[in-house]
């Protein structure tokens, strides 16, 4: 069960229990809102991070420090909450223990993790120009290689299409076109406006809970806190759908459909959502996976996935480019039966046995304990164990999943397909 | 090494194992504060299984059989196992790699009940022409998606290059041609062959006792033939089949692959040294790599592995550069440079202690556990050898091996190139 208390203003210290694992973790998550104009020195900041900090500021020696900590796995990432954006650090390795020469490995992956957010290593006050314009180049090629996964492409330019200008559609990598903008002045103002403005979530599983208070304690006496108010959850509109095509050299046709729920979501209503995906198409036993993929073999992936923050679904699918309009036709036809026809008993329970089971193993895993508990903590309100949920989930019905599933309307479609061969000359 | 810490390893690396009567090896890790359990039954068959001999019967198959075999054995004459599985709420998943297919779930409840289905799935083949033909169709489509993925077609393409012969050469699932030749009779001797007990482990980690596990078996009435199966794989010259490949598909910037062939090594050590080599060729922990990082020439994606087969070893460096031909330059370079000056001794030090952690590392979630339990299976060894073989491995031996494998004569090229607008 998670402890959780104010260390200080707009700071918290998570502990969770963790004595069964091998590794132990401490993540530091940084959370504000989201800013279009920002976006791409917020898409740079971990890359320049996780170069180095002032103790240990070149990129290659840290990957050794690391090492030298049998492997401990460094991670600085950003990622979109609804219309926040979250700057996370996070480090875990093995626990002190298994040490071959009794080292305190905990203290040390404090020392690395609370260096690279509160002491990144600067040149007169400023990132370094060099690491600034060397990780400029490299999110740059990142940006343009994003048709190379052809399904994450789809996937993103269907999102592109459903937030357009909404600050839930700022890009989490920022813009190709605003790199050039970027400098080490920019870069460095955007991270103090972080350190100072965000509300920082510190999760410790299985590390020394004390000594990540301390060095917690330490760096933030520096920092002059104004913690900013979070953008929080939104959601879209609903509209008439709309369908955009894009042609290139494929040979399976990737479509995404986004569906918006029109309002935003009463936490209340999360296990019917947890329960009405996976009867729709999140689990093997769903009607996506059953009817349109077994039954029909219109797709060789199809499944649904909704996201609370910004209350929509997303159906993505792999399909025969011939076959993408019938496709499109017989997800929409599973939904409207779900919502107009019978939910079996049988098939309402085998989804809810499946997240049932996914709910008892969440402490199994630290990334799934730390994945539940903070998405807990951004969802704002009472934190839930998965014990909590799954009690909650028991009371869901199949009116209650119909309900859900009525609520979403389709938003957009967007297919990325084949280039269409000439079939006569002109 | 102090006596305490690897006290604690071989207690993380504890696990039962049991041999039934029948051939089958059970491993089992209890663990204790773990509510779910993980199960894979596995097969020593994969997609380099084309030839072989079983009970003096010699049979060929098409390419891709090992994996569409793999889908058909959630098909039973009483129903799909994973509308069975739905009944305990596991969740279940196959998958077949080059020398292995296996089965596997997870479960936090009638952990019993899902053993039982695991064990009779693969245990009671049914197939009939009508549901091969269903299945064509839906594995068609899963190969249609892996030729749209860059990553795959440029390891493919490698192996294609370095071998003549050698099935690895052939996708894991083979092609829309090849599946389309399979007969119910061909899996059926494939179930004889290689489903029979002797050639298969069951590996289990999580909430459980080794008692459950074995009762599980008792219950499952598993076969007690123990076929014999005779490999058949093809001579192989340790020339390159292609030195060079390059294609061209719709991406952003090109992709490089280089490989080298070597002769298989045998044994734990034999196999760290090579893994090791990767990383202290071009690791992140390398001046080369940051050389290349900081000039813009590679991703951070960019990287070495470590492949060993029946009958195939090879090393695969493979990512994204806008200057292929330069990247592979000093790639080469730098392999010979350190052929000519030893590896670095603090590299060397700091990659046995990452590896350790890594080792460690899997065997901290009941997946992993399983995973590391049934790959111990199908290596031949124990962890604790393998924990041990890494305490043992010098920078000697690393240097040496060095002088004769990643040898420029056994290399191969592949570069993916992006279509360019109006290209066919």
């Amino acid at each position: 069960m998670l402890q959780r208390e104010p260390i200080a203003p707009g700071v918290f210290l998570n502990t969770i229990p963790a004595d069964k694992f091998n590794r132990c973790r401490i993540s530091l998550h940084f959370r504000f809102p989201a800013s279009r104009e920002k976006a791409t020195d917020q898409a740079l900041l971990p890359l320049v991070l996780e170069r180095g900090y002032s103790a240990c500021p070149d990129m290659t020696q840290l990957s050794r420090k690391l090492a030298r900590l049998y492997g401990a796995a460094l991670t600085v990432e950003t990622s979109m909450q609804g219309a926040d954006r979250v700057l996370s650090v996070s480090i875990t390795g093995i626990k002190d223990q298994y040490a071959l020469s009794g080292e305190n490995l905990t203290a040390e992956y404090a020392a690395i993790a609370f260096g690279v957010a509160f002491a990144p290593y600067f040149e007169n006050g400023l990132f370094s120009k060099e690491a600034v314009e060397i990780e400029k180049a490299t999110l740059a090629r990142q940006l343009e290689s994003e048709v190379n996964d052809k399904r994450l492409y789809c996937v993103r330019q269907a999102r592109r299409k459903f937030f357009g200008d909404s600050p839930a559609g700022v890009e989490r990598d920022g813009y190709l076109a605003n790199l050039p903008a970027v400098t080490p002045e920019t870069l460095t103002a955007a991270y103090w406006q972080i350190l100072k403005t965000a509300q920082l979530d510190i999760i410790c599983l299985g590390a020394d809970a004390e000594a990540v208070r301390h060095a917690a304690l330490e760096k933030l006496a520096a920092v002059e806190r104004q913690p900013a108010p979070l953008a929080g959850y939104l959601f879209m509109p609903a509209r008439p759908a709309q369908h955009f095509r894009e042609e290139m050299d494929l040979v399976q046709a990737k479509l995404c459909m986004m569906f918006t729920w029109d309002q935003c979501v009463d936490p209340a209503q999360l296990n019917a959502f947890r329960l009405a995906m996976s009867v729709f198409g999140g689990s093997t036993t769903s009607r996506l996976f059953l009817n349109v993929r077994e039954k029909q073999s219109l797709c060789y992936y199809c499944g649904s996935r909704f996201v609370s923050p910004t209350a929509f679904m997303m159906v993505d699918s792999g399909v025969e480019p011939a076959n993408a309009d019938r496709a499109e036709a017989a997800i929409l036809k599973e939904l409207q039966d779900l919502v107009d026809g019978p939910i079996t008993p049988e098939e309402l329970e085998n989804s809810r046995r499946s997240l049932l089971s996914g709910l008892s193993s969440v402490g199994d895993s630290l990334a799934g304990l730390e994945n539940w508990y903070y998405t807990e903590i951004l969802r704002g309100g009472q934190v839930h164990t998965p014990e909590q949920a799954a009690e909650d989930l028991n009371r869901v019905t199949a009116e209650d999943v119909r309900r859900i599933l009525a609520g979403f309307s389709h938003s957009v479609s967007y297919l990325v397909t084949k280039k269409e061969e000439p079939t006569h000359a002109e | 090494m102090q006596n305490d810490p690897m006290q604690a390893v071989r207690a993380a690396v504890a696990c039962e194992r049991v041999v039934l009567e029948n051939g089958l090896t059970v491993l089992v890790r209890p663990m204790p504060g773990y509510s779910g359990v993980h199960a894979i039954y596995g097969t020593k068959f994969g997609s380099i299984d084309l030839d072989f001999k079983v009970d003096g019967q010699q049979v060929s198959l098409p390419a891709g059989v090992a994996h569409f075999l793999e889908h058909k054995m959630f098909e039973s004459e009483d129903g799909d196992a994973f509308a069975k599985f739905a009944k305990t709420g596991a969740a279940a998943n196959a998958y077949t790699s080059f020398d292995k297919t296996c089965y596997l779930f997870t479960a936090t409840q009638q952990v019993d009940e899902s053993l039982d289905i695991l064990l009779s799935m693969v245990n009671e083949p049914y197939f009939t022409k009508a549901t091969i033909d269903k299945e064509q169709g839906i594995i068609g489509q899963e190969i249609k998606m892996y030729d749209d993925s860059p990553d795959w077609r440029l390891m493919t393409a490698l192996f294609s290059c370095l071998y003549h012969a050698h099935p690895i050469r052939n996708d894991i699932a083979g092609t829309v041609e090849s599946i389309a030749q399979i007969t119910p009779e061909m899996l059926y001797a494939c179930c004889k062959g290689f489903y029979n007990p002797g050639n298969m482990v069951l590996a289990v980690a999580g909430n459980i006792t080794t008692q459950q596990v074995l009762d599980a078996c008792k219950r499952a009435k598993l076969p007690a033939h123990k076929a014999v199966v005779e490999r058949v794989q093809p001579e192989e010259p340790l020339t390159v089949a292609k030195p060079r490949m390059e294609f061209s598909m719709q991406l952003a910037k090109p992709c490089l692959g280089v490989g080298f062939k070597e002769v298989p090594v045998q044994g734990a050590k034999a196999e760290i040294i090579c893994d090791m080599l990767t990383e202290l060729i071009c690791g992140g922990m390398t001046s080369f790599y940051r050389t290349l990082y900081d000039q813009g020439l590679v991703n951070p994606g960019f990287g070495g592995e470590f492949l060993v087969l029946d009958g195939c070893c090879c090393f695969l460096f493979t990512g994204e550069t806008s200057q292929p031909e330069q990247v592979r330059t000093m790639l080469l370079e730098e392999i010979q440079r350190l052929r000519r000056e030893g590896v670095d001794e603090e590299i060397f030090t700091l990659c046995k202690n990452q590896t350790y952690g890594e080792m460690l590392q899997d065997l901290e979630n009941i997946e992993d556990s399983a995973t590391a339990l049934a790959g111990s299976f199908f290596r031949g060894r124990a962890l604790t050898e393998e924990i041990e073989a890494l305490a043992s491995v010098t920078k000697e031996e690393v240097d040496q091996a060095l002088q004769t494998m990643l040898q420029p004569d056994r290399s191969a090229t592949v570069i993916i190139w992006p279509k360019e607008e109006g290209e066919a």
